[in-house]
């Protein structure tokens, strides 16, 4: 058998200065280091790109003019869903988050990009997530700010369905599930974003029920704030037509 | 818990080199000894080694069953064109983990077990999660995501029989200045190729915060997985402008052709690299500090930052000049 018996003796006299061998690698020293060429800015842990994100926020102004309220009603560090309605073609959950990071100086999650090239990778530098809900859950605990969309709907005042699992993830990491209602127009760059209180579904459940009464919840307090926002029901004759841009839509 | 004896499988690799000087200084070690291949690289002060190829599984069960360990820790595991091609890592990975987990669980003394794995585990196959938790399920989509796999299934099983908790570490690609890396040798060349379509992220660990992190499980004995990763990522594109280095921009068919290019100038691309170009590669890494009580603190900008700071040629003067 063959055995070492360690250490390999090499050691500086006494009294002279180290040798450079002698001296173990401290990895607290500071190294050179290149100066980083100006486009090297880096991403988060989750693919997010800050200085991407706030080259498109420019882009995206220019599109939308977003009016957000109820801002203050997010919580400032800990992690929360928001779920906001979706108008077909209308990306309501990218704009929110855009301008929920805008309002927030935090950065804002969307969940719906898809996993294929360019695409996926361009909305990942976006901020967004799979459509899974382990990876809600994921972004959740690490109290990340996340806008899930509802199912899509053509008509500006209806309310598509909530996928549940992705609310689930949120009551699995008992953090707060908000409502937020969208309203937008192709013809018009006014958009507006409408967050609500936090959604409590009345009674606690120990299993998945907890998760479906929330998603209903969420559905009902979306369309109330969509009818508190206006729209078609309370503006004159051309609110009527949701897609002329000139009304609350 | 003074006085305990601990097994270092694979200490003549960086990793285990610097994890042996890490354990030499906490006080609950005992008796500390070493197999590996080659020798240590660094200068160890009180660990003994035995030298020993991982295909000597006889010398192996006999060395390991004498030293009779408390704690072992298990990191010899080849990375594929890091320091032998694909096939050669595997079989070599293959021998060590069941020579030396065979060993450990024949010895009475056992209480833990700390075993190095990847966070190529997780695959990156189409759908799967941005960033794998240690619950997320296995599905390793590379040849050397597939060789961590059989280590921990040998590991859980060696738990399971012999019932002491096997702590899983789970490294993001590990990066250091002695620490031989297809990834690192690529992003060093003078052109790297990357994706031009996805420019994925990923994440890396610095070898000292991985060194860091097996000796805070080695000390820990948390029975189930953990993800070390540095915080924060980058991605290919990143890497290659904040090293200085031409990017080659690639579509899809030629990335055949620049890695068999690449393979001749000799910083061949195996498929798990080849995955992380494409595919990106994180993972989340909020247990560690929970389980082991340390994180990794040098981010993967700095790491990578170093990477391209560290010298091809370290030259160190003579003791005294005779000439």
């Amino acid at each position: 058998m063959t055995a070492l018996i360690l250490p390999f003796a090499r050691r500086s006299e006494p009294g002279e200065p180290k040798h450079p061998a002698d001296v173990e690698e401290d990895p607290t020293v500071e190294r050179t280091r290149p100066d980083p060429p100006a486009s090297g800015v880096h991403v988060d842990g989750w693919g997010r790109d800050s200085i991407f994100v706030e080259r498109i926020t420019t882009l995206a102004n220019m599109r939308w003019h977003v009016t957000l309220g109820g801002v203050d009603r997010l919580p400032s560090r800990a992690g929360a869903l928001i779920v906001v309605n979706v108008r077909t073609y209308s990306l309501a959950p990218v704009f929110t988050a855009l301008a929920l990071c805008e309002a927030t100086g935090r950065p804002v999650r969307f969940v719906g990009r898809p996993d294929t090239a360019p695409a996926g990778a361009l909305l990942r530098r976006l901020g967004g997530l799979l459509d899974h809900p382990e990876e809600v859950r994921n972004a959740l605990r690490a109290k990340e700010l996340v806008v899930i969309g509802t199912g899509r709907e053509l008509h500006p005042q209806r309310v598509g369905r909530i996928d549940h699992r992705l609310i689930g993830a949120a009551v699995q990491e008992r953090v707060r599930v908000h409502p937020a209602a969208a309203t937008s127009s192709p013809f018009s760059r006014h958009a507006r974003v409408e967050i609500g209180t936090e959604i409590n579904a009345g009674r606690s459940r120990r299993g998945p029920l907890a998760e479906l009464e929330l998603a209903d919840a969420a559905r009902k307090r979306i369309r109330s704030l969509l009818e508190e926002m206006g729209g078609w029901h309370s503006g004159p004759l051309f609110d009527w037509l949701s897609m002329s841009g000139m009304g609350g839509d | 818990m003074p006085g305990q004896r601990v097994l270092i499988s694979g200490m003549g690799g960086e990793l285990g080199s610097r994890l042996a000087a890490l354990l030499e200084d906490e006080p609950w070690v005992g008796e500390l000894a070493g197999i590996d291949a080659d020798p240590p690289r660094r200068r160890l002060r009180a660990a003994t080694f035995h030298r020993i190829p991982p295909a000597e599984t006889e010398r192996i069960v006999q060395t390991i069953t004498d030293f009779d360990p408390h704690v072992l820790v298990h990191v010899a595991s080849w990375e594929p064109d890091a320091r032998a091609g694909t096939g050669t890592a595997k079989v070599l990975t293959d021998h060590a983990a069941t020579s030396v987990l065979g060993a450990a669980a024949e010895c009475k003394a056992l209480q833990a077990v700390v075993v190095r794995s990847g966070i190529e585990v997780y695959g990156r196959a189409r759908g799967s999660l941005t960033r794998p938790d240690e619950d997320t399920p296995l599905d390793p989509t590379s040849e050397y995501g597939r060789m961590l796999e059989g280590i921990e299934l040998t590991a859980r099983s060696v738990s399971q029989r012999v019932g002491v908790p096997v702590t899983l570490v789970r490294l993001a690609p590990v990066l250091g200045p002695h620490v031989p890396s297809p990834l690192g040798r690529v992003l060093r060349q003078p052109v790297v190729p990357f994706s031009v379509l996805a420019d994925p992220p990923f994440t890396v660990v610095q070898d000292h915060d991985a060194a860091v992190a097996f000796c805070a499980a080695s000390r820990q004995r948390h029975d189930g997985p953990v993800n070390v990763v540095a915080p924060g990522s980058i991605s290919t594109f990143q890497a290659i402008r904040r090293g200085g280095r031409i990017p080659l921009p690639l579509v899809g068919p030629e990335w055949r052709l620049v890695r068999a290019m690449s393979w001749v100038l000799g910083a061949p691309i195996p498929d798990h690299v080849a995955e992380l170009f494409h595919r990106g590669r994180l993972a989340d890494d909020s247990r560690a500090m929970d389980v082991l009580g340390v994180a990794p603190t040098v981010t993967a900008v700095e790491v990578i930052d170093g990477l391209h700071a560290w010298e091809s040629v370290v030259r160190v003067p003579a003791r005294r000049q005779v000439a």
